[in-house]
């Protein structure tokens, strides 16, 4: 066994151990750090297939964005393991559909193509961002323009969902708090000195 | 002499070479750390009219060290409730992404341990780890001020990495390439050259996202030790709160580098192209006159100085303001001037397009 | 390609070690006398009222989530400037398009009021 083997099987098993424990773990902060190992074994992976760009964005968008998200949301929610737990018989039948099928389209995917050669080793200044960067703007051109506007809906989404006003804070706007000027504040006064004597 | 030394190197295996191009790159920047500590404590000082450190050592040398042996012998706590795992594991998790991100570091020419072609990208992938031994901390030490500490300092993280991000695009498309050492190669010619003037409104963006990023004055409200006490990092104390500071002042160097390689030229000498070649043939001063890692290391000091000078100067900002500094500042100022480049790109106009 | 990436898997191990170390040492070394009232969360001298893991602002989650949507956006233009001068006019058209979409989006949010802080 090679060293390249060697990383190879180091990585995977940690990332299946990481994303069993993943669904196995009770402490729902937990699972999410483990969820975060898995994205991270898998972005090693990658890299050793040569996908360095793909790898590097796995982790810089689902590591440092995504989870980061789901952390917000699985740290701050009261979630009640009790009544989730209840939960669990009632979808269980949902579940195991949904279970099935993702299973029968990966086995479909797999199988076909389980024997493959292993293409070529790139050179040690083969550059993929370069690459992938020459056809993504021009011949998949339409679907990266149709990305834009499912981030600009997600946008839209996120806001409408979220946003809240709620009435009564005593914010301050630091916008018109920039935007004063002296003659604003500042009023001068011409007085006469009272004499005391 | 010299010989014998280059075979005894080839001799060694991959690794062992590795190991030890890794210690000369973590010990000095350990060492650096150290005494940037201390720096501070004097820079702060002096300019508050203060003497700062002076009583360990001749005019406080020794400080750093003494304070690393006090730290070392304090006891780490863990408070009752908090989540012992995690709450160790979360300062391992600050400090490993600010020191991995020096393995792209080009310190000279082609002076770099790993020389990938997307440097650039692994670093933005990198700071954006370093937000997880914030939260961690701040939800695993299960204390109200650690808590608050640790949303604050993730939104704000957040909300800065964008324009950190575009302005690092705005490099970039300047460069054509991710390759931290192709950047600075592409900087060469002159002082004219650097992206500094050409790519002023970035380098301004990028160096306050980088102040935001680190945590450090005038965005420290994640700390705000005089609302939140210490922030997400109240509970720790003895070595694990020591980590936490080496991390900080980690990124605080890392951000500095980068500023100085991404616009300032690097190891370039600001004397490059202006004095004639027969300059860099004087003996001595030459060497001086010339490129080299001094420059890189000079910048990479002004930068870090400007961290501690900011500290001194300005007060806190309040969160709200944070906030909108980044969004509705930073973000529309980056992207008005990707798209300016974009027309100079498109119509080859511009300083830089030679 | 592969040999470039092994110096920065090594170096991330020896920065998980530079910090597991320290905190190793630190608790060997340190003296470990536990204490009801120095292990309790700290609260400025007051018994913790409730648990501390509470309830925040819905806004720090949008945030996060549109966060996620800019990070997405930089992901898409780091290939894009890295290949700028081979894609030429028509790369730079796309791009300007795809930019000119989300500043739709930015300016939206702005306008909503999503990037105020109250």
């Amino acid at each position: 066994m090679n060293f390249e083997a060697f990383l190879f099987y180091f990585f995977s098993v940690i990332l299946v151990g990481a994303a069993v424990a993943m669904i196995t773990v009770r402490n729902p902060v937990h699972a999410a750090l483990f969820l975060v190992l898995t994205f991270f074994t898998s972005a090693a992976l990658w890299i050793m297939l040569e996908a360095e760009f793909l790898g590097i964005v796995l982790v810089l968008v689902y590591v440092g964005a995504v989870m980061v998200l789901f952390l917000f949301v699985v740290m701050m929610l009261d979630i009640n393991l009790a009544r989730m737990r209840e939960g669990f018989i009632r979808f269980l039948p949902v579940g195991i559909v949904v279970a099935v099928a993702m299973v029968s389209v990966m086995t479909l995917v797999i199988v076909r193509h389980f024997h493959m050669e292993a293409p070529e080793r790139a050179g040690a200044d083969y550059n993929n961002t370069e690459a992938l960067g020459q056809i993504l703007y021009t011949e998949y051109v339409y679907p990266f323009e149709i990305a834009a506007v499912i981030l600009l809906v997600a946008i839209v989404a996120a806001i409408a969902l979220t946003l809240r006003r709620r009435p009564g804070t005593k914010a301050i706007d630091p916008a018109q708090q920039v935007r004063i000027t002296r003659k604003g504040r500042v009023r001068m006064v011409d007085m006469k000195s009272e004499d005391k004597s | 002499m010299l010989e014998t030394i280059m075979n005894v190197w080839e001799g060694l295996p991959l690794v062992m070479q590795i190991m030890a191009k890794i210690t000369l790159i973590v010990a000095p920047l350990m060492l650096a750390v150290a005494y940037v500590t201390y720096a501070e404590r004097k820079v702060i000082g002096y300019m508050q009219v203060r003497l700062g450190p002076n009583r360990v050592g001749p005019k406080g040398w020794l400080q750093p060290i003494a304070d690393a042996v006090k730290l070392l012998t304090k006891e780490v706590i863990i408070p009752t409730n908090a989540n012992r795992y995690l709450f160790l594991i979360a300062p391992v998790l600050s400090i490993a992404p600010a020191l991995a991100a020096w393995a792209v570091i080009p310190f000279d020419d082609g002076m770099a341990l790993a020389n990938i072609n997307a440097g650039l990208l692994y670093i933005l992938a990198l700071s954006s780890l370093g937000v997880y031994g914030v939260i961690i901390a701040g939800w695993a030490s299960n204390s109200k001020y650690a808590l608050l500490g640790a949303m604050r300092s993730a939104a704000q993280i957040v909300a800065y990495e964008i324009a950190m991000g575009f302005a690092l695009v705005g490099v970039i498309m300047v460069a054509g390439s991710l390759n931290l050492g192709e950047i600075v190669s592409a900087q060469s010619g002159s002082i004219y050259h650097w992206y500094l003037l050409p790519l002023l409104p970035l380098f301004l963006v990028f160096f306050i996202s980088g102040v935001a990023e680190t945590n450090r004055a005038p965005f420290d409200v994640a700390e705000g030790e005089s609302e939140i006490v210490a922030g997400f990092h109240v509970e720790y104390s003895g070595m694990a709160f020591a980590v936490f500071f080496l991390a900080e002042y980690a990124n605080m160097i890392l951000i500095s580098a980068l500023t100085a390689l991404l616009f300032l030229g690097g190891w370039l000498s600001p004397f490059q192209g202006i004095l004639p070649e027969s300059a860099f043939a004087i003996p001595v001063i030459g060497w001086f006159l010339d490129s080299g890692i001094h420059w890189f290391l000079i910048k990479t000091a002004f930068f870090l100085f400007c961290f501690l000078w900011f500290r001194a100067t300005f007060p806190r900002y309040r969160y709200d303001q944070i906030m909108r500094l980044g969004w509705k500042v930073l973000i529309p100022v980056t992207i008005v001037w990707l798209f300016v480049l974009g027309v100079g790109v498109a119509f080859g106009i511009g300083p830089w397009f030679a | 390609m592969l040999e470039n990436y092994l110096p920065i898997l090594i170096f991330i191990g020896v920065g998980l070690l530079v910090g597991i170390i320290p905190l190793a040492l630190g608790m060997v070394i340190g003296p470990h006398r536990p204490d009801g009232a120095k292990n309790s969360p700290y609260e400025c001298g007051f018994e913790a009222f409730e648990d501390s893991r509470m309830k925040f602002d819905v806004r720090f989650y949008l945030v996060a989530i549109l966060f996620i949507i800019f990070d997405l956006e930089i992901a898409f233009l780091f290939p894009w400037a890295v290949a700028l001068d081979s894609i030429g006019l028509f790369g730079l058209l796309a791009m300007a398009l795809f930019l000119g979409i989300l500043v739709i989006g930015f300016i939206y949010e702005w306008k909503k009021g999503a990037l105020e802080w109250e």
